[in-house]
């Protein structure tokens, strides 16, 4: 009997390993406990909560009596990138961020009951479901509006969406993914904005200067096409051309360097916060490239990505002067933060050629009925003969102090896309 | 209204810190008895060596000049393990020769491999070294038997019985606040249940005068978690698994009484192979498919899992007297049958449970050939056979291949790990209250996931105590192991902890993503009637290796053996 019990031991092998595995476990659970029991915690701690837009109107709430979220089917997915949900597929939204400060959680006592969360927003449901209604269930896209004065953010819309509170909804491809934060696209020409802005403070005579476009350019034995013939120009008008030939030969003369800093500076290659929300960083040839690549990244091609939010924050520096006043949903988090992206003369002058962009060339008081509008349009060529629509800008108008970004993913022409679309968005704004 | 429920409220706060210090009053009153108690061995008979006396001190004894050898002459000629002596349940003693050098003499004739009879008084001759066996009589046995520590002598069971009731009234309570009314009256009827079997079986023990109840008290104690977790998740299924505890109870009686004859049981192991094979083989043609594997079959309105019953019958089958482990084609014949249903299992495609099966033959095979040589080669060919069933089945290698990265795919391969986890780690160390939980509503949790449904609803401490309570019953197995009568009882006591075990380990460590997820039972607090029955029947085998004075009703107690008298008073014996 000794032998047979000599090899019991077997048996408390089992049990040591039994204990190192609970040992593991209470050394992971102290460690990772809390992000473990907030991720799925939905309404068990006991905590409440509420998201109410600027109007009153609350979007999503949630208790211990369950969570749901509010009107229609069409508001939901209209909003849903700006609430998320509570089961983190949208990894952006705010019930997704803020989900795990909206309650308690303790290793004692686990979940536990938090302060009532209510969570005032800047964001106009209103205006999101204009938006969202713009753009179609079919279109994929990002909307972004701010008041460039304040920072609030009155509009975000993402398509596809989805509507949270479908348990059977087919969500479309990658409706969990809010493009005005979580992505980056080839700019084309709405990146002419950012060459221009390092023109200015760089080339002294660029007022003076005369561009000669007759469709296209060859820098060192490479063509860079126009999208048209536009002979003699000033610099003003090679902007409401949207001259690839002149911006293409800025750039080269301002020089790689140069250029990196303006969009290093300007906030187009690093990532942002939203509310704490991070969001997506852009990209632009760092590494040396030659001259026609660097023509080509001066409008808006080559490897050039941005993402819509940092170019909303770009739009709303130069509308305010220069002073970029950080855009954000939350309305109780104190005074927004202010930063001067570019000095009040360059932003006012790339204002006045906005404006005059419109006026000249977008069909100003005729497409833009009332709207005083400075911008910028975008086709950037995604080489398989599809193109973002993009469309960037803000009024002049003290009253509706609006920056804006409006991008139609493989949408087609920029002014008439995405302009039309920024134009039922800027009167739904403007006109309640 | 709003009174109420402030009421109930802090009723269920209260009632939710003490399940805590009574869940560690019952675990600690039971390893003090169970692990701490005095326990002495058995005294059958002596073996006298020139001027020293050899004390026999279980039914089967190896003789030889091992240190592991129970009877230890060490003298030249005389193997490590020379020959083995055991005594039949009717007193009569037999000798085998299993070195089968030097040879085995009981009065100057040699022994054959079938062994030879040994009385009082006889000589018995190892390789040229004549021993001189002397039995004891019935009479002195008893009052040497009433020397002996009796079980719960330090530790009395009716206290910690008292607390595991208060412990259930106060599940019960908190599971009154929690629930709907209309399940109100099968909860309530499960937690009495549970409370009016233990102390029925308690009281059944002190009518015929045994003392040990700490393994019934554990088990009972693992049922009231099984109780509060099905009540939680499926109380409408409430009665289904009263009825099937009590039935679990009553088997496990059953099985412990029929335990105590070791003649009885030995001959019944083959009928018993013959019935786990039909048993797989009636699963393996019409086994009904739930999630990959068609492990279960409907009776009734009872779907029962057939493999849960064989682990008994497999144990009860693999485990085997002494005398029987020094012959070859014993092992070989019980590895053919270990294949037989580990493969009948893969077929059935219940890997979870092929996996405790195949550490259970580990441990036995083990324990029968004590050579490490088998079990390395059984380890490398279920290596083998393991690797090719995660590649011919895509959702075993999908599981293996999410294993450790559960929280990048939440909603699909992570699905119940992420949730078991997070319900886990929301519980705290206290719990949120019984049937208070959410996880309770996902699939499979009040099976697979049942640990985290526990620390979520009663808290980690309360889940610690339920990994606690298995570890003591698996130490108390091996501690009994020592003192056992028969290699049988010892084997089937240690196999059977195994096997519960490792079924611990992948639940807990497999819903926690720690272990790959296999979705078999926790013992006792998984639902499942076939599990629970299989579980309490397991208990049987521990009740038949505790050998304390008086301890356990699956064992005869010494005074009232029907052994042989011995013609000689062994007087003699002490003279010497």
């Amino acid at each position: 009997m000794k032998k047979i019990t000599n090899r019991a031991v077997s048996v408390l092998l089992i049990a040591a390993l039994v204990v190192v595995g609970m040992v593991v476990y209470i050394l992971r659970f102290v460690d990772n406990g809390r992000d473990w029991a907030l991720y799925f915690s939905r309404a068990n701690s006991g905590s409440t909560g509420e998201l109410i837009d600027r109007r009153g109107q609350t979007l999503a709430s949630f208790s211990p009596e369950g969570s749901l979220f509010a009107g229609d089917a069409f508001t939901r997915t209209a909003n849903y990138h700006v609430t998320g949900d509570f089961w983190g597929r949208s990894g952006t939204g705010l019930l997704s961020a803020y989900w795990t400060d909206m309650q308690g959680y303790d290793l004692i006592r686990g979940t536990t009951q938090a302060e009532s969360s209510i969570l005032r927003l800047s964001i106009d449901t209103e205006l999101n479901k204009t938006a969202y209604r713009a753009l179609g269930e079919d279109r994929k896209g990002a909307v972004l509006l701010c008041n460039y004065r304040t920072g609030e953010l009155l509009c975000m819309v993402s398509g596809p969406s989805v509507d949270p509170a479908d348990a059977d909804a087919v969500p479309g491809d990658g409706a969990y993914i809010n493009r005005c934060l979580s992505s980056a696209f080839t700019p084309g020409s709405v990146f002419k904005l950012i060459t221009a802005a390092a023109a200015i403070e760089n080339i002294p005579d660029i007022e003076q200067r005369s561009f000669y476009c007759e469709g296209k350019t060859t820098v060192a034995g490479v063509d860079i096409i126009c999208s048209g013939e536009h002979y003699t120009q000033t610099f003003e008008q090679a902007l409401s051309n949207s001259c690839n030939v002149a911006f293409a030969r800025i750039a080269i003369e301002l020089g790689q360097d140069t250029m990196v800093k303006y969009v290093r500076d300007y906030g187009l290659l690093d990532g942002h916060e939203l509310d704490g929300i991070p969001t997506a960083a852009g990209s632009y040839p760092t590494e040396f490239v030659g001259d026609p690549e660097l023509g080509w990244s001066g409008i808006g091609q080559s490897t050039d990505t941005v993402n819509p939010f940092a170019l909303l924050r770009f739009v709303s520096a130069v509308a305010n002067d220069g002073v970029l006043t950080e855009p954000h949903m939350l309305l109780d988090g104190g005074e927004p933060e202010r930063t001067r992206l570019l000095p009040q003369e360059t932003a006012q002058r790339l204002g006045e050629m906005m404006n005059y962009n419109v006026v000249s060339h977008y069909g100003g008081e005729e497409r833009f009925p009332g709207l005083p509008l400075c911008a910028k349009t975008g086709t950037a060529e995604l080489g398989d003969g599809t193109s973002h629509a993009w469309f960037a800008g803000f009024l002049s108008d003290e009253e509706h102090p609006y920056a804006f970004v409006v991008l139609v993913e493989r949408g087609g022409g920029g002014l008439t896309v995405a302009g039309e679309l920024a134009n039922t968005l800027l009167q739904a704004a403007v006109n309640g | 209204m709003e009174a109420y429920a402030q009421f109930a409220q802090t009723l269920l706060g209260a009632a939710k810190f003490c399940l805590l210090p009574l869940s560690v009053a019952i675990l600690v009153r039971c390893v003090r008895s169970m692990l701490s108690e005095r326990y002495e061995p058995e005294l059958w008979a002596y073996l006298r060596l020139g001027r020293e006396t050899l004390p026999v001190c279980h039914w089967e004894n190896i003789i030889g000049r091992s240190r592991g050898a129970d009877l230890r002459v060490d003298r030249a000629g005389i193997g490590r393990v020379h020959a083995v002596l055991t005594r039949s349940d009717r007193g009569l003693w037999r000798v085998y020769d299993v070195f089968e050098q030097g040879g085995v003499w009981v009065n100057g004739v040699k022994v054959g491999e079938s062994g030879a009879p040994l009385a009082h008084g006889d000589v018995l001759n190892l390789a040229g070294t004549n021993t001189r066996f002397l039995d004891i009589s019935p009479e002195k046995r008893g009052s040497l038997a009433n020397a002996r520590t009796s079980a719960g002598h330090t530790v009395p069971p009716f206290l910690t019985l008292i607390y595991l009731t208060a412990f259930q009234l106060l599940l019960l309570l908190e599971h009154a606040l929690s629930a709907s009314r209309e399940h109100l009256p099968a909860i309530a009827l499960g937690f009495c249940t549970l409370i009016l079997l233990q102390w029925g079986c308690y009281n059944a023990m002190r009518l015929i005068n045994r003392s040990g109840f700490e393994v019934e008290t554990l088990a009972f104690y693992l049922s009231s978690l099984g109780m509060s977790v099905a009540a939680s998740s499926t109380p409408e299924d409430l009665y289904k698994q009263i009825l099937l505890t009590v039935a679990s109870v009553v088997l496990f009686l059953l099985f412990g009484w029929w335990l105590r004859n070791l003649k009885r049981v030995s001959v019944m192991r083959i009928p018993m192979a013959l019935l786990a094979l039909a048993l797989l083989a009636v699963n393996v043609a019409l086994g009904g498919t739930s999630y990959g594997a068609k492990n279960w079959l409907e009776f009734g309105g009872f779907s029962f899992q057939p493999s849960e019953l064989v682990k008994a019958a497999y144990i009860y089958v693999g485990a085997a007297t002494m005398d029987r482990l020094y012959r070859r084609r014993n092992l070989f014949g019980f590895i053919g049958f270990s294949a037989v249903c580990v493969i009948a299992l893969a077929l059935i495609g219940d890997f979870g449970t092929a996996l405790i099966f195949f550490v259970s033959f580990l441990v036995i095979s083990f324990m029968r050939s004590g050579s490490i040589a088998t079990v390395f080669l059984a380890v490398s060919g279920a290596g083998l056979a393991g690797f090719l069933a995660v590649s011919a089945r895509p959702y075993i290698a999908q599981r293996f291949a999410s294993w450790g990265h559960v929280w990048e795919d939440v909603y699909d391969t992570g699905y119940q790990q992420t949730r078991a986890m997070s319900a886990a780690a929301s519980g705290g160390l206290f719990g949120k209250g019984a049937g208070a939980g959410w996880l309770k509503d996902i699939f499979a949790a009040n099976t697979d996931m049942v640990f985290a449904v526990v620390c979520e609803e009663l808290g980690l401490l309360v889940a610690l105590c339920m990994v606690l309570a298995m570890l003591t019953l698996a130490l108390f197995a091996v501690r009994s192991a020592r003192h056992g009568r028969s290699a049988y009882y010892a084997i089937a006591a240690c196999a059977a902890m195994s096997m519960l075990l490792v079924q611990l380990a992948l639940n807990v460590f497999g819903s926690l993503d720690i272990l790959p997820f296999t979705g078999v039972t926790f013992p006792f607090v998984s639902r499942g009637g076939s599990s629970l029955l299989s579980c309490w029947l397991m208990m049987a085998f521990i009740k038949g290796a505790d050998n304390r004075r008086d301890a356990s009703f699956a064992v005869r107690p010494a005074d009232r053996d029907s052994g042989r008298r011995p013609e000689e008073d062994e007087g003699e014996v002490r003279r010497t």
